[in-house]
């Protein structure tokens, strides 16, 4: 016998043995299978009938939503609703019939309740109806003992007091699907946020479910509790923003497309963030039908879109004060120096419009800034170059995410050489930088983004991260830009002069409040291309042009100006001039917030704010 | 000898029909049952487990046609170098591992979770095959010749005991030892071994967590913590039970669509077939896996080199015991020690590491003439 024999009859042998092993644990397995579900399945069939301990969960109640005084944003409500086991329905035609009658259900309403029926097992309660009066509810609480197998039950819903101004902020829920149900202790038909703070919240909105342990008898009827955990509540919410002044910044703005916000230039909260037109957060969070809500996606004016951080602009003349800040900040200019506006400007056998056709005459900077003076930032622009443009801009925000504690915000577009080889496959050409200098052209911004900049240019130099909700500790300090003061000072200035000075062009929008006044720019942009005739001929007005046709109208601006506090950043989509339009909202938003003092702060700043806002 | 397969020329993939079909075809109607029940375990509906186990069978099933092409030498050279490499991920993931339910068993790449304790029976069963290949037989059972061994199962079975995981070091253990005594190693040292094992529980009881203290407590008590603890075995046991002869229907099971049992889609999804499809589905079932495991067993007694017989029998040993452990603890035969139902129960590493082990089997048996180094 060989070698290889004698090896394989050995491996052979152990072979048999660990298979005789293995049959002889798969016989025991399958005798185990007997004992339980032939030989004493009679006994496990009544212990799962009856299945002794009903474990039941409790929906925990969800956080409310408030603003920064406490008023209630979002908020819970009574929801007395039907819960039905089907199996444990005697005759279900009987019982549906009953019900109908006394709740006075339509047939459709009937056919709704049996369909619900018709999609779970029959031993799985189904809410058959919710929202009921208490007055249906007393009634089929009185009729309970002919009714087998339904159950009335106290649920909560949520409810939105101020359901329309502050719909793109706090955002709605609805009630969890079956891709919700992500943790164990999900429970079907909990409300889950969708959008908004609602949404991005949802960890600490939620709460923990609380779990019930009831002894049951065979039809499921309760015999006793035998212990119970209370769920925890979700947490409370206080956003940011001041209530009053985001109703009044709605009323403002109603019947525009656009959106309008007001920011704490030192720790970025947000006091107001308004976004038209709206929507309704009750009708959406009970659930529209299909058409309803494709009206409302398909919209010519998006209401679904928060376009304070979701919209994008060409900022505009609100994008010089950069511009020239780039400038000073490499001395490429002194700022006294005057350059001539002839109303036109010629590089490279282009033409290059300033916005008024008989030109400014000689201008310096503050002049510039003060008149929205386009041919001197044409020639600054030429002057300073893209790539300082570009760079300016990317400090102080442009072209990412300002980082606000609300998802979907965009970041927008700052273009330059490398992003239009990246983008075109071609060179910049000198005649796009000019353009950019007036913020047109490729360069996009929200105005949340714009908000974020006219902050940096007020409070010398942070770039503060803007929030929905309250700062507190652990809000990092705004990042230092390093900017020199007296650079700084130079388009303060300008800004002071655009709004206050007889020749600024918001100077229909000056106030004056217990010494405040509002610092700002203008911007008008353009959406349409001007020919060559249309400028021989007269430009056509913005009111003899169709909506979508007109300019984008611009305003960002500060109060007060000597002591700035909050920014204001205002975007009225095909509004017409920045002047005629968002100028006079952002100068009414101001008045509001300077006349309601004091505004309330949060905690951590309550102590030095108090001196200043006592003035 | 010369070296033919039965694929013809090299560097061609081989035809499925030379390939080992009644492997392939159980491995499928496994697979498929598991889908089927992860399909009932959430309420009839393919979310969220039954498409991607699907999904991932059929990932499985190309994975092991791949490795059916792979030549038998490539596997034997591999054998030593696949040990060494998932070693160290375990020992990675002592390092640096995510800490889930509390252990520390995954190693998240970024775009997959792995966890290479899964991979390292396979890994462990394939070096000890290897290691006997070239042992001398007369060693085989010399004490020298059992160190190697004992470090090729002892050190991962340790980190992994150390995750902490009892259950899958126990097993990995046992799937070693399986190819210990296969090769040959005399039965005294395994009549020795249990002799220790039994005398040493006092002492590793000391050592264990008060989890898993807790569980084989409750196993032999289940009452002793009916809504703790004993709930996993009190209902798992209901739901067997409550099944009958012929059980309640595809997703009609009342303890698990009322979600009386936790871990339905995992290590317990037996509980809800059997009480889905009653005494006639389960014996089918397990007959089934009975079918694939004598399948393994006799090609292994097929098999002319020492590699590819270990490999083989050690691949169905440890299928069996997995199949076996996992049923006994679902039927209340044996504590709860995590171990997953192979093919049936949820789990990407599971599923794929037994359709891996296949297509090594597949490939080892398209070669039974190729040639080894001794």
């Amino acid at each position: 016998m060989s070698v290889y024999d004698m090896e394989g009859q050995k491996f052979s042998r152990r072979l048999l043995l660990l298979g005789g092993l293995q049959g002889g644990l798969f016989l025991v397995l399958g005798g185990r299978l007997q004992f339980l579900q032939v030989a004493r399945s009679d006994v496990y069939e009544t212990l799962a009938e009856a299945n002794r301990v009903n474990i039941s969960q409790i929906s925990a109640i969800r956080g409310r939503i408030t603003d920064r005084t406490g008023k209630l944003l979002a908020d819970n409500d009574r929801n007395l609703q039907i819960r039905m086991v089907p199996e444990r329905v005697g005759n279900m035609d009987v019982t549906l019939r009953d019900l109908a009658r006394l709740l006075k259900l339509s047939p459709s309403e009937l056919h709704e309740i049996r369909r619900k029926i018709r999609r779970g097992p029959s031993f799985k309660p189904v809410v058959v109806l919710e929202d009921l009066s208490w007055d249906e509810f007393a009634r089929l609480n009185l009729n309970m003992p002919y009714l087998s197998g339904i159950e009335p039950l106290v649920g909560q819903k949520r409810v939105y007091p101020h359901a329309q101004s502050v719909a793109h902020l706090v955002g709605f829920v609805g009630t969890k699907t079956r891709e919700d149900l992500q943790r164990v202790e999900d429970i079907v038909g909990d409300y889950v946020g969708r959008s908004g703070v609602e949404r991005d919240f949802e960890r600490d909105l939620r709460g923990t479910p609380g779990v019930r342990h009831v002894e049951v008898n065979a039809i499921g009827r309760t015999v006793r509790e035998l212990q119970s955990e209370a769920g925890k509540k979700g947490r409370d919410l206080a956003l940011s923003i001041d209530l009053e002044l985001q109703n009044f910044t709605t009323t403002r703005i109603k019947g525009q497309s656009g959106s309008a916000l007001v920011m704490d230039i030192h720790n970025g909260e947000l006091i107001s963030m308004v976004s038209a037109p709206s929507f309704d957060l009750n009708k959406l969070s009970r659930g529209i039908d299909v058409e309803e809500w494709e009206q409302l996606i398909d919209h010519e004016r998006k209401p679904l879109v928060n376009k304070a951080m979701q919209g994008l602009y060409a900022p505009g003349s609100t994008f010089k004060m950069l511009v020239a800040l780039a400038a000073l900040e490499d001395k490429l200019i002194d700022p006294e120096e005057k350059i001539t506006c002839t109303g036109v400007y010629k590089f490279a056998r282009e033409e290059f419009h300033c916005w008024t056709a008989d030109g400014h005459g000689p201008v310096n900077m503050i002049d510039a800034l003060e008149r929205s003076c386009d041919t001197y930032f044409y020639d600054l622009a030429l002057r300073v170059g893209i790539d300082r443009i570009e760079a300016m801009a990317r400090r102080f925000g442009f072209g990412k995410v300002t980082g606000i504690d609300l998802d979907g915000e965009k970041g927008g577009t700052v273009p330059g050489r490398d992003w239009k080889r990246a983008n075109y496959d071609t060179g910049w050409r000198s005649g796009e930088t000019i353009i950019t200098a007036i913020g047109q052209g490729y360069l996009l911004a929200t105005p949340l983004q714009l908000a974020v900049m006219t902050a940096a240019l007020a409070n010398g130099g942070k770039l503060v991260q803007p929030r929905i909700t309250k700062s507190d500790e652990t809000t990092e300090p705004a990042a230092e830009l390093g900017l020199k003061p007296e650079n700084m000072a130079v388009v303060q200035r300008g800004m002071y002069r655009s709004v206050n000075r007889p020749d600024g062009t918001a100077y229909a929008s000056s106030l004056l409040i217990d010494g405040a006044r509002m610092s700002g720019k203008t911007g008008t942009v353009q959406v349409r291309r001007i020919s060559k005739d249309e400028r021989l001929n007269g430009v056509i007005p913005n009111s003899k042009l169709d909506w979508h046709l007109r300019d984008h109208s611009l305003f960002v601006g500060y109060v007060p100006h000597n002591k700035p506090r909050y920014a204001v950043s205002v975007v009225i989509e095909h509004g017409g001039g920045g002047a005629q339009v968002a100028a006079p909202i952002a100068r009414d938003i101001m008045v509001r917030l300077l006349q309601k003092k004091p505004i309330a702060r949060a905690p951590k700043l309550a102590s030095h704010d108090r001196s200043e806002a006592g003035s | 000898m010369s070296y033919q397969t039965r694929s013809g020329r090299m560097g061609q993939l081989v035809s499925i029909g030379t390939l080992n079909m009644p492997i392939i075809t159980m491995a499928l109607v496994l697979g498929l049952v598991g889908v089927m029940m992860l399909y009932s375990v959430a309420g009839g509906d393919f979310s969220p487990w039954a498409w991607r186990h699907a999904s991932r069978l059929a990932v499985g099933l190309l994975l092991m046609y791949a490795i059916a092409n792979l030549d038998l030498r490539t596997i034997f050279n591999a054998a030593y170098p696949i040990y060494g490499v998932i070693f160290l991920l375990l020992a990675a993931v002592a390092v640096f591992g995510n800490s889930g339910m509390g252990a520390q068993r995954w190693l998240d790449l970024g775009f997959v979770t792995l966890q290479p304790s899964e991979f390292m029976r396979f890994a462990v069963i394939m070096a000890l095959a290897r290691y006997y290949h070239t042992l001398h037989r007369d060693d085989v059972s010399q004490p020298f010749g059992l160190i190697v061994p004992i470090g090729i199962i002892g050190i991962p079975a340790l980190l992994i005991f150390a995750q902490p995981d009892l259950g899958t070091a126990i097993m990995l253990a046992v799937s070693g030892l399986g190819v210990v005594f296969l090769a040959g190693v005399s039965m005294r040292y395994f009549i020795a071994g249990i002799a220790v094992t039994i005398a040493a529980v006092p002492v590793v009881w000391n050592y264990l967590y008060d989890y898993q203290k807790e569980r084989v407590l409750v196993f032999l008590d289940p009452e002793r913590d009916p809504l703790g603890a004993g709930y996993h075995i009190i209902q798992s046991k209901i739901g067997i039970g409550s099944g009958g002869l012929f059980g309640k229907g595809i997703a009609q099971g009342t303890q698990s669509q009322l979600k009386f049992l936790p871990e339905r889609h995992t290590d317990f999804v037996f509980a809800i077939y059997a009480e889905e499809l009653g005494f006639m589905g389960s014996l089918l079932l397990i007959f089934l896996f009975a079918i694939l495991i004598f399948l393994m067993f006799t090609i292994a007694a097929q098999m002319r080199h020492r590699f590819s017989q270990l490999t083989i029998a050690g691949f169905a040993f440890a299928l069996s015991i997995y199949v076996i452990v996992n049923l006994a603890m679902v039927m209340g035969l044996a504590p709860v020690v995590g171990v997953p139902l192979p093919f049936i129960s949820y789990g990407g590493t599971s599923l794929l590491t037994f359709m891996a082990g296949l297509g090594v089997i597949l490939a080892l048996e398209r070669q039974p003439m190729a040639e080894l180094p001794k």
